[in-house]
């Protein structure tokens, strides 16, 4: 009998394979993947926001499905992940489009689908958020995140999940990420304290930075 | 997608890049009276360019999409070579898939957009190079305008394979000496504007980009009559200053000389008595809004 | 090396802008695929390929069809043009060649449209450039690849050596065996194809003539009822219609840079697409009676293995030797692509003799499951006709007779 292949944070192999040519199946509505092994959607709930507030840099990466205001449901989605952000709390650096950026791309402030690990080692993150990113471009920074980096990966996904990230959900929607953002808080109030390092968000004008950390 | 559709979630919009705050507080989608001379004073749709420097295909880039009119609802597609070097800073879709296959895309393309949008404009381009266009893709080329397929169809003519260093083209003045001509070219240069015009095209241009102006009235008036009545062609003179010798300070006088009198790229345009009418009456029409948009300003 | 799905999931999953019971094209209604697959009352229908073709696309709720002839595919081609004349389709018109077809088929994917062609041949082979960009550019768009033979010499014959070429383009590729596969799997084939975690072009084969220019009985649903239509927001790269963000989006880009992390990217996506492939098992499933495979007796030692029309062959081959005596079980292919790795294994387990019957010269599919089962010394990669040969049923015979060590009269030949 073959080992069950796990999602785990790497550095995994100098071209890691994608999990699902490993025999990782994608949840089914309801459900949700912890490394690779399908669980109940609550499961899930517990053991991510168990793992944002473990870890020093907890960080969410929105992307341009809910960085752009192109519906109604994508400013809820986004003010939500502005909640979890606050509630963790955790950075936020935005996957603003999928363009090639090497080298020009500052990993301080941003993040790339085609060189993701960049920022993750620049700002020496350890677990992270994927949501609002298309899901072609999201598998290809998980696995190269999972390729170069110790960072845990977690996707929130409005489609059918990702098993390329250590963790995924599927079928996100405003209302979900609330609960993730609730999971937290309850955690918090049961004494799971946040381990993460002190930090101030930046903030970004049309100029550049106008403060916060970098 | 609306002019207001083109927003950043207030919730997140300040950790958003300053190129994408300025796009959006500045650009100028939904301006239908928008041309090249916002370049300067609104956000450009071009982000950057991997082009050497002085390249005259960077500053027809800039020029051409300064002047489409409807960049909100446009879709490019382009093909493999110079050109897809610079799509991907540009702030509108587009679509790069193989080589010289660029208006067989863009013939479902546009088909797919007006079966999906019935009741909307929504402008296709394609932006391609000279081997793209004239050489492996002439078939597709030609057969779009036999189809009366409604996109306008852009040439960037450098007279030559650029990107691949330099390789004798359809488009390549005879007897020009290059990689694959080593004892010169034996042809003269395809006269496809006349093809084009031949072929089913309403509207076609060959201008230099060495004059903003004619190039934004060129985009304007192929986009409009493409809308109306079906393909139309504009070839620009994008010389490779690398490719023939030049410096980067040397693209313009390059381009003027060749459009002085005499000149292979003196500006021509083809078309019907019905189009050059409709034209005019459009011309008036925007010429009558800006009128009155200036009025109202002031 | 798939692990074997199981079926958690016997339902196709939609999108969530589907209205069942909405107006479909011309008198159709919008059905739950579920329901139309499985419940729905079907009635015979006395068909020939082209036509079977025809009615799935009906009820397909298709956007465009682009056309261009070529032998075996052009009437159900040009049957699509009936359709598109009726109002059953929104786009249909015939390109200049396979390769432009192809390009004008992504065209229309890129801009958020369902479509579907057909090719065969030396047209499968022009076009083939394409085939691995739809599926880079993750285009689900259907291709009924109708096989033929392969130029030269010309042969407009059955030959399905061109399936060898399509197999590593990064596409969906399932081999009908009748008619009725042929509907069946059209229709089904968008739902898999379309499914936001697949969304991959699919190559559906069937054999030309055996299928296409024959007449067979197919079950067709009798309500007037068509599929949802597809929804382009759901798709995993960003449909090219400046109507989704990000609108600063080149597809697809140039990733290839000169530094290890960008060859990664494009090593990374390649593996995406491959992913996708596997993703589609448990769609797939659903829509093919719970398995890639199909499987007869597999108690038996000798086995016969094959897709396509060479199985028909081989069930009537095992008709005539159990007369004589001699058990032989069968498996029967259905998708190529994904392969099914496991399900094969297992059904293969107890053989120890395996015949894989083809219409190509190369013998693919024997090296295909040559490479996936131990002890594959068992595999006999015959028996093989091709350039437009039958096979007839006494061939298959006469191979495993021969393989059995018994002694067998020739078939003469009949060139």
């Amino acid at each position: 009998m073959e080992e069950q292949y796990q999602v785990l944070p790497g550095p995994e192999a100098f071209l890691p394979p994608a999990a699902a040519s490993q025999g990782i199946v994608l949840p089914d509505p309801g459900q949700a993947h912890i490394e690779g092994r399908l669980v109940d959607e609550e499961e899930a709930y517990e053991y991510a926001a168990r793992k944002l507030l473990g870890g020093k840099v907890p960080t969410i990466f929105p992307g341009p499905l809910v960085l752009w205001k192109w519906n109604e449901k994508a400013a809820k989605k986004a003010s939500a992940i502005r909640r979890l952000a606050n509630a963790l709390p955790a950075r936020l650096i935005p996957m603003a489009d999928y363009r090639p950026k090497y080298p020009k791309i500052d990993p301080a402030v941003e993040i790339n689908p085609n060189h993701p690990n960049l920022t993750i080692w620049h700002n020496k993150i350890d677990v992270c958020i994927f949501v609002g990113v298309h899901c072609h471009q999201a598998n290809l920074a998980l696995k190269i995140i999972r390729g170069g980096t110790d960072c845990y990966t977690i996707a929130m996904c409005a489609q059918a999940g990702h098993e390329d990230a250590c963790l995924s959900f599927r079928d996100i929607s405003p209302e979900t990420i609330d609960k993730l953002a609730a999971t937290v808080e309850r955690l918090k109030k049961e004494g799971v304290e946040s381990q993460a390092i002190p930090f101030e968000q930046f903030v970004m004008s049309r100029e550049g930075v106008v403060k916060g950390d970098v | 997608m609306s002019k207001e559709k083109i927003a950043l979630c207030e919730d997140l919009a300040d950790v958003m890049p300053p190129e994408y705050q300025e796009l959006v507080a500045t650009a100028t989608f939904g301006n239908q009276d928008r041309g090249w001379k916002d370049i300067g004073s609104s956000k450009e749709l071009i982000e950057q360019h991997s082009l050497c420097a002085g390249c005259p295909e960077s500053i027809a880039f800039r020029f051409i999409m300064s002047s489409i009119p409807n960049p909100e609802d446009s879709v490019f597609v382009g093909s493999t070579g110079c050109t897809s070097l610079v799509f991907p800073q540009v702030g509108i879709h587009n679509i790069h898939s193989l080589f010289g296959n660029q208006n067989a895309i863009a013939s479902g393309l546009q088909r797919a957009l007006a079966v999906r949008f019935p009741d909307r404009v929504k402008d296709v381009y394609v932006l391609a190079g000279d081997g793209a266009t004239v050489d492996i893709g002439l078939d597709m080329t030609m057969q779009s305008w036999f189809r009366q397929e409604k996109f306008t169809t852009i040439c960037f003519d450098n007279e030559l394979y650029a990107n691949t260093g330099g390789q004798e083209s359809g488009l390549m003045q005879k007897g020009f000496v290059a990689k694959m001509a080593p004892v010169g070219k034996k042809f003269e240069k395809v006269k496809l504007p006349e093809i084009a015009f031949e072929s089913g095209c309403h509207y076609v241009a060959i201008l230099t980009v060495s004059k903003p102006n004619r190039v934004e009235q060129a985009i304007r008036r192929a986009t409009y009559v493409a809308r109306e009545f079906g393909p139309t062609y504009i070839q620009l003179y994008t010389p490779c200053i690398l490719e023939i010798g030049k410096q980067s300070m040397e693209g313009l006088d390059e381009m003027k000389d060749s459009e002085s009198i005499g000149g292979r790229f003196v500006m021509r345009e083809l078309m019907t008595d019905e189009v050059k009418a409709f034209i005019k009456e459009k011309e008036a029409e925007d010429k009558a809004r800006r009128k009155q948009a200036k009025a109202v300003t002031a | 090396m798939n692990k074997k799905v199981d079926g958690q999931n016997s339902r196709i999953l939609l999108s969530e802008k589907v209205k069942v019971g909405s107006k479909g094209p011309v008198n159709l209604t919008v059905a739950d695929p579920n329901e139309m697959f499985f419940e729905a009352k079907r009635k015979p229908a006395f068909l020939t390929g082209s036509e079977v073709i025809k009615e799935a696309i009906r009820r397909a709720n298709l956007d465009m069809s682009v056309a261009y002839p070529i032998t075996p595919q052009s009437e159900a081609a040009a049957l699509i043009g009936e359709l598109f004349s009726e109002g059953y389709l929104k786009e249909y018109f015939r390109g200049e060649s396979e390769f432009a077809v192809m390009g004008q088929c992504a065209g229309a994917a890129f801009g958020g449209a369902r479509v579907f062609t057909t090719t065969a041949g030396p047209g499968t082979l022009r076009a083939m450039e394409n085939f691995p960009m739809w599926a880079g550019s993750r285009l689900p768009i259907q291709v009924c690849v109708t096989c033929r033979g392969i130029n030269s010499p010309l042969s407009i014959q059955p030959d399905t050596l061109e399936l060898y070429y399509m197999l590593e383009t990064g596409a969906l590729v399932w081999h009908a065996e009748t008619a009725q596969d042929l509907y069946d799997w059209i229709l089904g084939g968008f739902m898999v194809a379309e499914q936001p975690d697949v969304h991959l072009p699919l190559a559906l084969a069937c054999d030309g003539f055996f299928v296409t220019h024959t007449k067979d009985n197919v079950m067709i649903q009798e309500d007037e009822i068509c599929l949802p239509e597809y929804d382009p927001y759901r798709s995993p790269v960003p449909c090219m219609d400046m109507e989704v963000p990000p609108i600063r989006m080149m597809r697809d880009p140039f990733v290839m840079k000169s530094n290890y992390i960008s060859y990664m990217t494009h090593a990374s996506w390649q593996q995406e697409v491959r992913a996708a492939i596997d993703r589609s098992r448990k769609h797939t499933k659903v829509i093919m009676g719970g398995s890639l495979i199909e499987t007869e007796n597999l108690d038996r030692e000798i086995l016969l293995v094959s897709s396509g029309t060479a199985v028909s062959q081989g069930r009537e081959a095992i008709r005539l030797l159990e007369e004589e005596g001699i058990k032989v079980g069968l498996v029967k292919i259905k998708s190529l692509r994904p392969f099914p790795f496991e399900e094969l294994r297992e059904a293969t387990a107890n053989a120890k003799t395996i015949f894989v019957p083809e219409f190509n010269v190369a013998g693919w599919l024997a090296r295909e499951i040559k490479a996936c089962i131990p002890d594959n010394q068992r595999v006999i990669a015959g028996p093989h006709v091709a350039g437009g040969m039958t096979m007839p049923s006494e061939v298959i015979v006469m191979e495993i007779k021969k393989g059995l060590g018994m002694k067998v009269e020739a078939l003469s030949g009949r060139g």
